[in-house]
């Protein structure tokens, strides 16, 4: 009964990973497929991934795309959760819901949506268009942890620091930013992995020559799926789980399953 | 005394959300400008055409199956992860890296294991209890399958942070009461996560009704979903109120489900919190 049950939670719990060790397990295979029996052994898919200027570019031109996205989001999230938490503001509660909106849309018609207003603006198919997509998707993910960040924070040592001459700039500086750190780095962190990965929204918004990693994984998947794909998306896999690490160590992962209090 | 942030820093977050909701209001706007000037035009010319209603039919059947089987894969692992008397970190990274990876590498992953010459098959044809490969991939059932993979993870944070914070008393209160483990579960622990349940639904719901990556990577070309649609005739036809109008479509069905689901939600959150019994 006991070794049923363990059996049944082994099952359960490799279900989410399996395909990542699949891919890392196929990466390293000649053919670039995991098959049974094990194909023979090879760094080739590596060699090709690493050799090729394209695929280099791209996860640059991602890279940089995803720090602007989380400089832009983070910092506007900061800002808007010192003041709506910091003075009384009329609408409070709509401008949160406004910033959480984007959460409930099925992520085609945000596309769809975003695609317009980037006609409107004159960015459609630009790198800039992008950005501005990406910022709107990211703000909910940075202003939940910063705000529960801002909410573990007692006034009293603002208004301490305050006392004792500091002046405004300096109690941000000094006082509020450091105490704020977990939530700041979990919102940055969140923001570089939402723009880094997305592809649903962003698919709408390219142009022949402006495109996005996970975009031309796409589409080559779709055009001929090359098992290149394969050692990207193990590096991917990778970069990620070390992105996890990091959050485990800022904020511990139970953060997660936090209960929304109201 | 109190310190004061200048209004002027929320500029940015108020510069997004106008630019959303700019977003937004272009997409209902254009979804009502049709060749022969303003009108429903748009919506009646998709409930005219059989193949997108069945398209659209197709996006409800296979957002609703993947609802609930994210909930029956879910919700033991959320159970799991909630009684875990030690260290949950190892568990919760082993949900968390999948779910934050790109939805395009997971995807792949997919192919990998499900595909004709893939893991699954190739094991089934070398131990000869299969001379034919299943076919698992471009059908509904490798969509279903990409999607609860995908989405799960929205269902298992929703009840654990449910389940973490339920208060432990109820349930040896239950046990003094000479109720067994199954009871206490079906008659305490279920009804008092069942707000984490609905939340959970909803979020798969609704993110698996636009979903674009997994239907068009292992969906067959002849099962797309409503996203799928939308993004192929806007890239072989750019013709903006129409995508506009199938995007509304979109939303008003993924909206139609959640917002009775909402409201059960409300009436459930006020039973479990005492006010309702």
């Amino acid at each position: 009964m006991r070794i049923i049950r363990w059996f049944i939670l082994f099952i359960l719990f490799a279900f989410m990973p399996l395909p990542l060790i699949v891919v890392a397990i196929s990466s390293v295979s000649k053919s670039g497929y995991f098959t049974i029996p094990l194909a023979e052994l090879s760094w080739r898919w590596y060699i090709e991934f690493l050799t090729d200027a394209e695929w280099l570019h791209l996860l640059l031109v991602s890279a940089v795309i995803a720090v602007i996205v989380s400089i832009i989001s983070t910092t506007a999230a900061l800002f808007s959760a010192l003041v709506l938490y910091r003075r009384r503001v009329v609408g409070r509660g709509l401008i949160e819901t406004l910033i959480m909106l984007p959460l409930v849309f099925p992520n085609a018609a945000l596309g769809v949506a975003f695609l317009g207003l980037l006609g409107l603006l004159g960015a459609q198919g630009t790198y800039l268009g992008i950005v501005l997509a990406h910022c709107i998707i990211a703000l909910p993910f940075a202003y939940r942890p910063i705000l529960n960040s801002l909410r573990k924070l007692d006034p009293a040592f603002e208004e301490a620091s305050m006392s004792l001459g500091a002046t405004p700039g300096t109690v941000l500086r000094t006082v509020t930013l450091p105490m704020l750190r977990p939530g700041l780095v979990s919102a940055f962190l969140f923001c570089f992995i939402i723009s880094f990965d997305e592809a649903t929204i962003t698919i709408f918004l390219i142009a022949p020559d402006v495109t996005t990693l996970p975009v031309r994984i796409l589409t080559v998947i779709q055009e001929s799926a090359s098992p290149v794909i394969a050692a990207i998306a193990t590096f991917l896999v990778l970069f990620t789980l070390a992105m996890v690490m990091l959050l485990e160590r800022t904020t511990g992962l139970e953060m997660f399953a936090a209960p929304e209090r109201k | 005394m109190s310190t004061r942030p200048p209004l002027f820093l929320l500029t940015g977050t108020i510069i997004l959300i106008i630019a959303f909701l700019t977003g937004i209001a272009y997409l209902i706007i254009e979804s009502l400008n049709t060749r022969e000037g303003w009108g429903l035009g748009n919506f009646t010319y998709f409930f005219s055409r059989a193949d997108y209603v069945r398209v659209l039919i197709r996006t409800i059947e296979i957002s609703i199956m993947a609802t609930i089987f994210s909930a029956m894969i879910g919700y033991p692992i959320a159970y799991a992860i909630a009684n875990y008397q030690g260290n949950r970190n190892f568990l919760m990274i082993l949900i968390i890296t999948p779910w934050l990876v790109s939805v395009v590498v997971r995807t792949y992953g997919w192919i990998v294991i499900l595909g004709p010459k893939g893991t699954l098959n190739s094991f089934l044809m070398s131990t000869g209890m299969i001379t034919t490969p299943f076919r698992l991939l471009f059908n509904e059932v490798g969509v279903v399958i990409g999607l609860v993979h995908v989405f799960c993870p929205f269902f298992i944070i929703s009840v654990l942070s449910v389940l973490l914070y339920i208060d432990t008393s109820l349930k040896e209160a239950s046990q003094t009461l000479a109720a067994g483990p199954i009871e206490t579960f079906f008659k305490v622990t279920l009804p008092l996560s069942m707000p984490g349940v609905l939340t959970g639904a909803i979020l798969v719901y609704l993110l698996s009704t636009g979903a674009i990556v997994t239907p068009l990577l292992l969906g067959g070309v002849r099962d797309g979903m409503l996203a799928t649609q939308i993004y192929q005739d806007v890239l072989q036809v750019f013709d903006y109120p129409k995508a506009a109008s199938m995007a509304i479509v979109l939303l008003l069905t993924a909206f139609a489900l959640v917002i009775p689901v909402q409201m059960l939600e409300r009436r459930v959150a006020a039973r479990t919190s005492g006010r309702g019994v």
